[in-house]
């Protein structure tokens, strides 16, 4: 089933525009929460949709500038998905660690990931919860309503679903092209509206 | 708008659309059947083996055929923890157990990845209670982030973080069922040495370990004139006692609360009563056709890698049918769905459609233009259409695109993909409306086979390759105006897949369904 077109109210989404070299085309929208902006990186025509939040303010204790949540291309963060760095203390250290998405990652309604790494071409779906210091491979799908513990590993194509999160199948070896295609698709299909 | 939608979601989730893969190696069918196709049974039972989403499907090239994941053959090519991501060499894949042999356990309890953790540090929360449980003996232990269960419960420490599974190993050799193995592989091992010289095994199946020395014992030695003996094998005594069980079940005649026992999950889990468990290896693996024992997949040996060398997959072989539009479906009342078809070749292709030639009991399917050609698929388009999608530009952008609604039927023609209509008026009310749809597409294109002078450009191909036509393995090759001209056609049977039939209409709530969904033959350029 192809997926209709989305339409949103145009005042409710900032789009970005040109740069300097940055690609762009980011569409994130004003009733989502975002703290820390100058430590969150997006690659390029991802769409963070209302009530998301990102806390590019929870970094690392001490030092100057640092990227806390980097995000590449073509993501999607549906409604009310929450990014918050993993933490952890580490010789008596209580600290922040930055977070990596990759592209064509999407994260569905009401999911919270506090993941160390997310790769490219990742599903996650409803109210899912992403345990500290997850990391995610390339390729992989995270069933709606699973809970993944902090510190797994999910290896490329792997589904994963349950609470805690478990195998339950592999991913076919054309998953890369279904989900680059369908985030594409989601983004040219999510449309202004006046 | 989010329970609405959620809502249509779910209905949504029933429409679909499933290639069916008639596996022509596992269930034998005879050639002349080929000529005239016979009617497809949605309703049988095998149907749900035999279907499958695109996404699953492989395409062999040398057979021109649909392969589905029952119709390859699998071959492994590496051994990886899904946890560590190391990759095992085969070697030791065999003495390790298939599983990891390095840090990586699974928690007794809920089966999820321990972790290691040092009870050396400093657990600054709340250090009294630290001290209560500071062991004796070594400082590190596994601890499970889901439950909570820990090592130290059952008394299992270590010296060091790092080669537990070493640590271990002596525990590990000492467990009966590994011990009872061992002695069953000794047992049988003499056998199989007498019978090695089976060197005839199919190379797909020496490289599973453990395999060749299976094969030898049970199938090889028919075929080979191996020793006799081969089947006077001494009965095998156990060295193991297995206790008597009476006692446990009256334990469990008496349990009262079914908590108190382990679940069949977690026993399956585990053999002993050893409680932790090394992680299974996971694979990858080389997929070939059956028929034709060409490679359809052979992934990267690297553990980590996500990329193919090979990858003959059906999404990019043969056209992807997707449902556009599908308005509810009401009984008794004609209601139109778009199903659009994508081509992903380089080359034009006809696409022919056909129905059952008995209708269906419950509902009557009209197909107005059961012909047409699919343009091909051309990357510049994929990149306009990611631009450009519903906004103003686009109609120019696709002047080059022939013009839309020239013929009955046929909804949208657009890049790589033709949209057709199909009409449908349930008869009955039914949970699931699907139903099988016959396509046969065909290619024409200038042939490049079998090492052509420049293969880097086709459309130059001198007529001089006289007979080459002939060797092309389709189906069907016709030689039409020009000789080099080759058209190729592949029939394969669909099921298509509609969700429930509603009785009556509910004239407020279709409409907003209608506004998803119906067909509205000018909304895209109505909007420009």
């Amino acid at each position: 089933m192809e997926p209709p077109i989305i339409y949103y109210p145009r005042l409710e989404y900032i789009e970005t525009v040109k740069s300097k070299e940055l690609d762009t085309g980011n569409k994130v929208s004003r009733k989502s929460v975002i703290c820390g902006s100058q430590n969150i990186i997006l690659g390029g025509k991802t769409i963070i949709q209302t009530d998301c939040v990102i806390r590019g303010d929870l970094r690392r204790t001490g030092g100057g500038h640092a990227v806390v949540v980097a995000i590449g291309r073509y993501c999607l963060l549906a409604k009310g998905s929450i990014i918050r760095p993993p933490y952890k203390t580490y010789k008596g250290i209580f600290s922040y660690y930055p977070m990596k998405i990759g592209d064509h990652v999407s994260i569905g309604e009401g999911s919270i990931v506090e993941a160390a790494t997310i790769g490219s071409f990742v599903h996650i779906g409803k109210n899912c919860v992403i345990g500290r210091f997850a990391i995610i491979k390339d390729c992989c799908r995270i069933e709606d309503n699973t809970v993944i513990p902090p510190n797994t590993v999910v290896p490329s194509f792997s589904i994963y679903d349950g609470s805690p999160g478990v195998f339950v199948d592999e991913l076919p070896e054309c998953v890369q092209d279904i989900y680059e295609t369908r985030t594409k698709d989601y983004y040219s299909k999510f449309q202004p509206k006046d | 708008m989010s329970s609405s939608s959620t809502q249509v979601l779910d209905a949504r989730q029933l429409a679909y659309v499933h290639y069916h893969c008639s596996c022509p190696d596992v269930c034998k069918s005879n050639e002349s059947s080929e000529k005239s196709i016979p009617d497809f049974d949605v309703n049988s039972p095998r149907v749900q083996f035999s279907t499958f989403p695109i996404s699953k499907l492989y395409f062999c090239d040398d057979c021109h055929q649909i392969r589905c994941p029952r119709c390859v053959q699998e071959e492994i090519v590496c051994f990886y923890c899904p946890n560590c991501l190391f990759e095992v060499p085969t070697a030791s894949v065999k003495s390790e157990r298939n599983r990891c042999a390095r840090n990586c356990f699974q928690c007794p309890i809920c089966q999820n990845t321990l972790s290691v953790v040092a009870s050396s540090e400093p657990p600054l929360a709340n250090p009294p209670a630290a001290l209560n449980m500071t062991p004796t003996g070594a400082p590190y232990f596994l601890s499970c982030g889901v439950c909570r269960w820990d090592s130290q419960e059952i008394g299992m420490t270590f010296e060091k973080a790092t080669g537990l599974a070493l640590q271990l190993q002596k525990t590990e050799d000492e467990r009966p069922d590994v011990k009872e193995f061992d002695h069953l592989k000794e047992h049988f091992e003499k056998h199989l040495r007498l019978n090695i010289p089976s060197t005839s095994l199919p190379s797909s199946l020496s490289s599973i370990p453990g395999m060749s020395s299976f094969t030898s014992r049970y199938g090889g030695s028919s075929m080979a004139h191996t020793q006799q003996k081969s089947d006077d094998v001494a009965p095998y005594e156990a060295v193991g006692k297995v206790e008597s069980e009476s006692g446990l079940v009256d334990d469990l005649v008496q349990l009262k609360d079914v908590n108190q026992i382990t679940t069949l999950a977690q026993r399956m889990n585990q053999h002993s009563d050893q409680p932790y468990k090394r992680i299974h290896l996971r694979t990858k693996r080389v997929k070939r056709c059956r028929s034709c024992r060409h490679i359809l997949i052979k992934p990267e040996q690297k553990a980590q890698a996500t990329r193919f060398k090979i990858k003959l997959v059906a999404l990019n072989s043969i056209p992807k049918i997707t449902i556009t539009s599908l308005p509810k479906l009401i009984l008794n009342q004609q209601t139109q769905i778009v199903l659009k078809f994508s081509n992903p070749l380089y080359e034009e292709i006809m696409v022919e459609l056909k129905l059952n030639d008995e209708p269906l009991e419950y509902g009557k399917i009209t197909i107005p233009s059961p012909h047409f050609n699919i343009t091909p698929y051309n990357e510049v388009w994929e990149y306009d259409e990611q631009e450009l999608v519903p906004s103003k530009s686009r109609p120019q952008s696709s002047a080059s695109i022939a013009p839309r609604n020239d013929i009955i039927g046929i909804y949208e023609r657009r890049g790589n993909y033709t949209s057709i209509i199909v009409e449908i008026t349930p008869l009955s009310e039914v949970e699931e409306f699907k139903f099988p749809l016959l396509v046969t597409y065909t290619t024409k294109s200038n042939d490049v086979n079998d090492g052509n002078e420049n293969p880097e450009n086709p459309s130059d191909v001198p007529p001089t390759n006289k007979s080459e036509d002939s060797k092309v393995e389709a189906d069907k090759t016709d030689t039409s105006t020009s000789t080099n001209l080759t058209t190729r056609s592949l029939s394969f049977w669909t099921i298509i897949g509609l969700g429930s039939v509603v009785k009556a209409p509910v004239p407020s709530r279709s409409s907003t369904h209608g506004n998803s969904g119906a067909v509205r033959p000018n909304s895209i350029s109505g909007k420009s």
